[in-house]
């Protein structure tokens, strides 16, 4: 506990966040909405490294879990009126719900069928909403008649306030006994299983983990932008983005998953008056970064040693 | 009547998935790589078809030909600017590689997506047909592009097995998707082998291309959907196997027109993907797939 | 010390001179400053690349003759990618980074009905040029004073669906004897009240209406509908598409549907449509804002020939009421002596009575039912059905206007039903 409490990286990023709650005071409405976008990203981003980095399980799909949870809170506030506080439950335990279905059949495969079912998934949600579209909306998206707030600054700081605790959370656990088992899994079944430990259970718990904060930063995401599309939270090409801003930040890290949803948004914001080509662009650059800077960022700075 | 037409719609249809298909599994057989961006290769190639004909003027035969060059040039550009880089690249550990070539075929068929989108919009074209008019079979109409679909897709599946397993090539193909190294201390050059299977995975999903270019039409915006549709196919038939994706292709095909027809178009693609999940929790490895 | 306060005094004064000059600048640079208009639309569409090219065509009118009152008119475009979430924040950015005063959106009817409550919130005029759905303005009519930023620039599906009712009674029942029909349309939000509409006027305009098919936008094969539509011998289709054109039509032709296709079918109101469909939209009827070389009013022609002289080719139905709106935004704004405060601009807006390229733009009011949409009907705006004539468009309906007779491809045979 004193080693995490004297590591310079956690107060580096304690750091970060008390100037990120400075920015409203200083910077544009539309900016802080881009860095709230960013920050939900991050949350998504996260979860998927808890599930890849440490479980290492390469999941293609978790914008199915984001998919689930954003558009069950979205139908029950447009169709049923229920207040945001409960459809954004319901967004986490419907995420919830799925992930343990996709998980069951999918932890007992090997190779590159895992990360198939993972697909696959997030190919049926898309069909799905798309045949049912009377009810969702289908390809081009829904409105939900509900918003968090309206403010700039308010919905600021409640995506950072959202961020901030499920990093806590989810670096926390990936320094717990919990991730290091989960690490040991991912890097060594047989050996770990050796060890006495249930690798299985311990997979699906770092999956109904990565699902819950997935579902439940889709519903927040929902909210704060008023609709529910499937090019935001369901396409593969978001999956993807969740997937490289993973990469971008350092894979097994955490919280450089953070730094590079932020890095990403913005800089597909930034790139927005280049009009239909923007999409182009961020797909190029990221595609450079994989070939040439695979290990990200953060890189090997965050990464567990084998030896402290 | 009823059931004639659904057997040579479901017929076309199905010859169609299944050229496209054999391409993608066969390049999952030989080197591994799942090219998610294989509705990119499909597109450039129906495009670039459809340009030259119509708008240089070049006439459908010659379009054709040359969107079938311009699919197999996006092939080798696939292969040689994203693939090989990150499958030789030193900085990836080799257990990430197979994630990494996804993600970077996945980026690369959004960049060619939206690269084609800003130069000809996501409006779908349409090739002319290769044949005008229809003729009737039986009491039911067909129009000859339809029937020269299905048969040039047949043509073509069956000069694939010729090639793989008559002439020499072919069989080191073959036995490069079973044995990689044992080929390798025969004295065989894997990256020949690659190239080769490129090459032929350029030409399939060229020709699937600019077929369904002008049976159906296409447009930027059914990119994805082509990779997915190639990708569930493939699945159900086992990754790898080639008789079973083409086991796959037909009965997906059938099952879409089936339910178009009989039940309503507005679920046509329904029953396949329960299918899929159907085939995922009971037998993951599908239909003639290798565990 | 006295060094100090000298030096003091002199930064005082500096500062003092430099606050003075920058308010003297900034108040000149407020007289002249540009009025933004943010315009988004998706330009990877033909139908969506109108929007801005016709805005900003009509922008550059505008300053050319010297502005809006010595203000000239600053268009910023955004692509909304055909997405409502994009849109969304396009219109967020357009409103807060870019400060617009007003913005005109979308064709599609989901984006447009995702931004409006973001009008309603945000206080920011709002007009979709080619949106259709009714639920757009009865959203303004149920709660007028959240929503009456929100315009309907373009007819509301139900009226372009009594549109194409008066023009099958007048053509297809009057001229051609036609007795029935089956509704194809796809699966979207402005089709839902247009197929309702239809279902009501087309029985009171002659047509009997023996089917109705509601097909998923994402459809590609096209055959199994063809099928089943041909099954019950109607003598017309009466559609409703606007996502699909291309490809239903290719097919109709290829197959060599013997019904004719006639309702409303947006991709096939532009130009380029006979490229696309490499001739195969010979005979098809749609209805549309205007066709070239048809003068709905003394603006269309001159705007059509300006617009494919810059661009190459024809404007979407929707380019029309682009360039209209920003004249009548213009407008607005000179009414009300150059203030662009949004209540004020709305009740300019209200007011507009402006002949534009399409008719005579007047919007509905408060008590009417579609409050804030176009007013319909002859004398204002009716919409033309034109259609495809070797490589051409030509008016059909209404007569005043009409320049040729119907005339279909070979393969297509009229009275069905007769000749049974």
């Amino acid at each position: 506990m004193t080693a995490l409490l004297r590591s310079r990286v956690v107060w580096a990023a304690a750091l970060l966040a008390i100037l990120a709650t400075t920015l409203p005071w200083w910077l544009s409405g539309y900016i802080l909405g881009v860095l709230t976008v960013a920050y939900y990203f991050g949350v998504f981003a996260m979860s998927w490294d808890l599930l890849f980095g440490f479980a290492g399980e390469v999941n293609f799909g978790p914008t199915f879990l984001i998919g689930l949870g954003a558009y069950s809170a979205a139908m029950l506030n447009a169709h049923w009126s229920a207040p945001i506080p409960v459809c954004v439950i319901a967004g986490g335990v419907v995420a919830l719900i799925g992930g343990l279905l996709l998980a069951v059949p999918a932890l007992r495969l090997r190779g590159p069928y895992f990360g198939l079912v993972t697909l696959v998934a997030v190919l049926l949600l898309q069909n799905a909403i798309v045949i049912f579209a009377g009810l969702t909306g289908g390809e081009i998206g829904m409105m939900v008649p509900d918003v968090i707030s309206v403010d700039a600054n308010h919905n600021y700081w409640i995506a950072l306030a959202f961020l901030i605790v499920c990093a806590i959370l989810l670096f926390g656990l990936s320094r717990s006994a919990i991730g290091l088992i989960l690490q040991a899994s991912g890097q060594d079944t047989v050996g770990a299983q050796a060890l006495g430990f249930n690798v299985t259970k311990h997979k699906l718990a770092a999956f109904c983990i990565s699902a819950v904060f997935s579902g439940v930063a889709g519903a927040m995401l929902v909210f704060y932008q008023g609709t529910a599309s499937v090019s935001t939270v369901v396409d593969l090409g978001v999956g993807v983005q969740i997937i490289i801003a993973a990469v971008l930040g350092g894979r097994r890290t955490i919280l450089g998953a953070v730094l590079g949803s932020v890095f990403l948004i913005v800089a597909g914001e930034f790139l927005r008056p280049l009009g239909q080509i923007n999409t182009f662009v961020v797909a190029a650059v990221a595609l450079a970064v994989i070939l040439f800077f695979p290990d990200g960022l953060l890189g090997n700075l965050l990464r567990v040693r084998e030896r402290e | 009547m009823l059931p004639l037409q659904i057997l040579i719609d479901g017929f076309a249809i199905s010859s169609l998935y299944a050229l496209g298909a054999i391409g993608f599994t066969l390049i999952f057989g030989v080197s591994g790589v799942l090219n998610l961006a294989h509705g990119g290769v499909m597109l450039v190639a129906a495009l670039m078809g459809w340009m030259l004909a119509g708008e240089a003027g070049l006439g459908t035969y010659l379009g054709t030909l040359l969107g079938i060059v311009c699919g197999m040039l996006a092939a080798y550009i696939t292969y040689l600017m994203v693939v090989r880089p990150i499958q030789r690249s030193a900085a990836i550990p080799r257990e990430e590689k197979e994630i990494f070539v996804l993600t970077g075929t996945l980026l690369w068929g959004i960049m060619i997506q939206q690269g084609m989108a800003y130069l000809f919009t996501d409006n779908p074209i349409t090739m002319r047909p290769l044949i005008d008019g229809v003729m009737n079979l039986a009491g039911v109409r067909v129009p000859f592009n339809e029937i020269m679909i299905a048969g040039v897709c047949w043509v073509v599946i069956g000069l694939l097995w010729l090639f793989v397993n008559r002439t020499r090539a072919g069989k080191a193909l073959l036995a490069a998707s079973m044995n990689p190294r044992g080929l390798t201390l025969l004295g065989f050059e894997l990256s020949r082998i690659y190239l080769l299977a490129w090459t032929l995975y350029g030409v399939l999903a060229g020709i699937a291309g600019v077929l369904l270019a002008s049976f159906l039409g296409v447009s930027t915006n059914n990119t994805g959907q082509l990779t997915a549709s190639a990708f569930s196919i493939v699945v159900l038939g086992g990754l790898g196997s080639v008789s079973g994706s083409l086991m796959a292709a037909y009965v997906v095909g059938y099952l879409e027109t089936v339910t178009a027809y009989l039940i309503a178009p507005t679920l046509r693609p329904l029953p396949a993907l329960l299918l899929l999940v159907l085939v995922v929790y009971v037998r993951p490895q599908g239909f003639l797939g290798r565990r | 010390m006295s060094k100090c306060k000298t030096w003091r005094l002199h930064c005082f004064m500096a500062t003092g001179a430099i606050a003075t000059g920058l308010t003297c600048m900034g108040a000149a640079h407020a007289a002249g400053e540009p009025i933004k208009l943010g315009v988004i639309s998706e330009e990877s569409s033909v139908a969506g690349a109108s929007i801005s090219k016709s805005a900003q065509m009509a922008a550059d009118e505008i300053n050319a003759h010297g502005g809006v009152d010595g203000r000239q008119i600053q268009i910023v475009a955004y692509d909304d990618h055909s997405s409502a979430s994009d849109g969304v924040r396009a219109f967020q950015r357009a409103a807060n980074q870019d400060k617009v005063v007003a913005i005109i959106g979308s064709y599609i009817s989901e984006v447009a009905l995702a931004m409006e409550p973001w009008s309603a919130r945000l206080k920011m005029p709002f007009i979709t040029p080619g949106a259709a759905s009714n639920e757009i303005s009865k959203r303004v009519h149920d709660d007028y004073d959240r929503y009456k930023y929100t315009f309907h620039g373009w007819m509301t599906s139900a009226f372009i669906a009594q549109s194409i009712c008066d023009f099958s009674h007048d053509i297809l029942v009057g001229q051609l004897k036609m007795k029935t029909t089956v509704v194809m349309s796809e699966d979207a939000a402005w089709t839902k009240p247009l197929d309702e509409r239809f279902l009501e006027c087309l029985p009171k305009a002659g047509l009997q209406v023996l089917d109705h098919i509601r097909f998923n936008p994402d459809t590609s094969d096209f055959t199994p509908i063809f099928n089943q539509i041909e099954a019950k011998h109607p003598d017309t289709i009466t559609t409703g598409i606007s996502h699909v054109g291309v490809q239903p039509t290719v097919q109709w032709h290829d197959q060599q549907v013997p019904i004719p296709m006639t309702g409303q079918s947006s991709q096939a109101t532009t130009t380029s449509f006979w490229k696309d469909t490499n001739g195969a939209t010979e005979g098809v009827i749609t209805a549309s804002a205007a066709a070239p070389g048809v003068a709905v009013t003394p603006k269309t022609v001159p705007f059509v020939d300006g617009y494919q002289k810059k661009f190459g080719v024809s404007p979407a139905y929707d380019g029309f009421t682009s360039y209209d709106l920003v004249y009548i935004l213009a407008d607005a704004i000179h009414r009300n002596q150059g203030s662009t405060d949004p209540d004020k601009m709305v009740d300019a807006l209200e007011k507009t009575d402006y002949v534009g390229t399409i008719g005579r733009w007047q919007f509905y009011g408060k008590n009417d039912q579609f409050t804030h949409a176009l007013k319909y009907g002859p004398g204002y705006i009716q919409g033309i059905n034109l259609q495809w004539q070797n490589g051409k468009q030509v008016a059909i309906w209404p007569q005043s206007i009409a320049n040729a007779k119907v005339k279909f491809p070979a393969f297509v045979k009229l009275q069905q039903a007769a000749a049974k």
